[in-house]
């Protein structure tokens, strides 16, 4: 967690799309942000990239109030997945309440999910989170590709760690905003655990859940 | 933040208005639309405290426009133009460009600020990460250091473990040479020992029948015998002694055992000689003179089997410990036998040239290939079957000629056959 100021009542969550480079997490943020309504979200954020490759990060924010006037912000950033920008991807991870793994379906690509999951877990413990209790989601971006690994496949390797998978075209805007909604599930029962969102703050996990991925047409278009 | 000496931040610590924009970031923009006409241009934050303001002289005017200004997509100040009624409609596309600007100045400078500040958390860990990898780098340099220091270290033992082991066998060949040598000196010696003691045998028979011939004339020289009785008596007496055939063979026997004794005492005295053996310390030394010694110890290799052609001119002196020539003469003649052919004909030669002695061993065998020449003086080399000689014989001769301050080299003999040369300094009194 970023900050949690109980006089201000202010909570700042951070969420971290990980994955190989080239897996699709800023092309997952830029569908949410398209797909989700522009109540209760921010302005999409692109730090400076060279070409289509992030080298910073992305930022995605998220805004919504508990029904006791805490005021919760949930930022979402992407790593740089090229393997040279391990720095960077520690500091991002810094201090995370969630984590969205975007993996490549694509068969050639198994070995770079792996390496990428292997260096999640380090830089985990190395930012002193355990994956084991870090709110964590796979998803299996690219769907659409004519080759890719089986979802059964992909469901019997990753089946047996509990962690939920998702399977997506993020450039079809398909199964993006399902991964965030799960995310935000996962995050949202951790974060109640020690914050109290229900019982002090009297916001539900629907509620929590319809204000950050409320999608557009759904009603509630409007300026904040 | 500061940790230490080193600034660090957390990605995605809240922001407040006044870290992200300067008086010089806003100031002049609000000054911007006081120029177009405004009376009074303000940016407050969510509380309404003013933040930056700017007004021009009299009355501040109507609110002619209100915007929100949002930091990451949130509301968190408000920028209001105030102005004459009659100028609203000139006055309100001023303030959304005034809020445009603002927008513009301040997405740009929190994106700055961010990437500012992941790049320093990148570079302080890789700051980290080379100081890391220099002090493992540092450690393993030791390591290898200490290693290549070892290493010399233990290279250093091994050669002089593999010197000592060639000592040694240098040692041990000398005294297999000098075995040889006092095998060969001991058959020589017992010949005429041999002989010398099968006569002092005789000898004694025949002095028992001197001393009774002795007694015979005693014994009757007091019996006062006609002198005609006593001359037979004494003939028969002498030719019961057979003393007429002794006579004759004293002579005989004594010569040899003489000339017998003399051998020995001559053999003794080359081998002294040629050992040394009452010698320590360097001392003028005949190169000549040893090699006749050296041919002297082997007569009994030599004599009747090989020939001997010897072509010595007078040499000066060198000064050396006297066994060496010994050693080097003793090695090259054998190795000369070992390796000339049936009817061996060893040339001996030496010359002076006013600077260097040149002394040279010369066989009538096959001579030594040229491949095997640069070998033939390492230890251990040997041409021989396994078994049969060491191939210590010329490291010796090598060591030596070493000692005398000499060199030596392997050529071929005139008539075939292998010539070593030796070439030693002179003049060293």
């Amino acid at each position: 967690m970023i900050e949690y100021n109980e006089k201000e009542r202010r909570m700042v969550l951070k969420l971290v799309y990980y994955g190989p480079a080239l897996s699709g997490k800023t092309t997952n943020l830029l569908q949410l942000h398209e797909q989700l309504t522009r109540l209760g979200r921010g302005e999409l954020m692109v730090l400076d990239t060279t070409g289509d490759r992030t080298i910073y990060f992305d930022l995605l924010p998220f805004f919504l109030t508990a029904p006791s006037g805490l005021k919760i912000k949930v930022k979402v950033y992407t790593v740089p997945g090229q393997v040279c920008h391990d720095a960077t991807r520690k500091a991002v991870l810094q201090r995370a309440d969630g984590i969205a793994f975007i993996a490549d379906s694509h068969p050639s690509e198994a070995q770079s999910n792996f390496a990428s999951f292997d260096n999640l877990e380090r830089n985990l413990s190395l930012v002193g989170l355990d994956i084991d209790t870090t709110p964590l989601v796979i998803q299996f971006n690219k769907r659409d590709l004519p080759e890719l690994i089986p979802e059964q496949e992909v469901r019997n390797t990753w089946g047996p760690t509990g962690i939920p998978v998702e399977m997506a075209s993020a450039l079809r805007g398909e199964g993006v905003a399902e991964t965030f909604r799960t995310l935000a599930g996962l995050v949202y029962d951790r974060i109640d655990a020690r914050f109290l969102l229900l019982g002090e703050h009297g916001l539900t996990r629907d509620r929590f859940l319809q204000q950050l991925t409320t999608l557009r047409g759904d009603g509630m278009e409007g300026e904040p | 933040m500061t940790t230490g000496e080193q600034l660090s931040f957390l990605v995605g610590e809240e922001k407040n208005l006044r870290q992200l924009l300067l008086d010089s970031d806003v100031l002049p923009l609000l000054q911007g639309v006081l120029a177009a006409g405004a009376s009074c241009a303000r940016l407050t934050d969510q509380e309404g405290e003013e933040l930056w303001g700017a007004a021009a002289p009299g009355g501040r005017g109507e609110l002619l426009a209100g915007f929100p200004i949002l930091l990451e997509g949130e509301p968190v100040a408000r920028l209001a133009v105030y102005g004459e009624e009659q100028h609203r409609d000139r006055l309100r596309p001023c303030a959304a460009l005034l809020r445009v600007a603002l927008d513009t100045v301040l997405r740009n400078n929190l994106k700055r600020v961010l990437t500012t500040e992941i790049h320093t958390s990148v570079v302080n860990s890789s700051h980290e990460e080379l100081m890391r990898s220099n002090a493992d780098l540092a450690q393993s340099e030791a390591r290898y250091r200490e290693l290549a220091q070892n290493l010399e270290l233990r290279v250093k033992e091994r050669t002089a473990d593999l010197k000592r082991a060639q000592a040694l066998m240098l040692q041990q060949e000398k005294m297999a040479a000098i075995g040889q040598l006092a095998a060969g000196v001991a058959h020589e010696i017992n010949n005429p020992l041999g002989f010398i003691i099968s006569n002092l045998h005789t000898l004694q028979k025949y002095v028992g029948r001197f001393c009774a011939m002795l007694q015979f004339y005693r014994d009757h020289l007091d019996l006062d015998l006609p002198a005609r009785i006593l001359s037979a008596e004494a003939d028969q007496k002498w030719r019961e002694l057979k003393l007429q055939q002794v006579v004759a063979d004293v002579g005989d026997l004594m010569s040899q055992s003489l000339s017998g004794a003399e051998r020995v005492s001559r053999i003794v005295a080359d081998l002294k000689g040629f050992s040394h053996v009452d010698d320590a310390g360097d001392m003028p030394v005949d190169l000549n003179q040893e090699l006749e010694r050296t041919l002297g110890v082997l007569s009994h290799v030599l004599c009747g089997r090989a020939q001997i052609v010897k072509e010595l001119q007078p040499l000066p002196v060198v000064t050396c410990k006297p066994q060496l020539p010994g050693q080097i003469f003793l090695n090259l003649v054998q190795n000369a036998l070992t390796h000339a052919g049936a009817a061996p004909v060893i040339t001996l030669s030496s010359c002076f040239d006013g600077e260097r002695i040149r002394i040279s061993v010369a066989d009538n065998g096959n001579g030594v290939p040229s491949a095997l020449r640069s070998q033939i003086f390492e230890p251990f080399f040997t041409t021989l079957p396994v078994g049969s000689g060491t191939g210590m014989g010329l490291a010796v001769v090598w060591e030596a000629v070493l000692k005398l301050g000499g060199t030596i080299a392997v050529a071929d003999a005139p008539g075939g056959g292998a010539e070593f040369i030796i070439t030693v300094p002179a003049g060293k009194e």
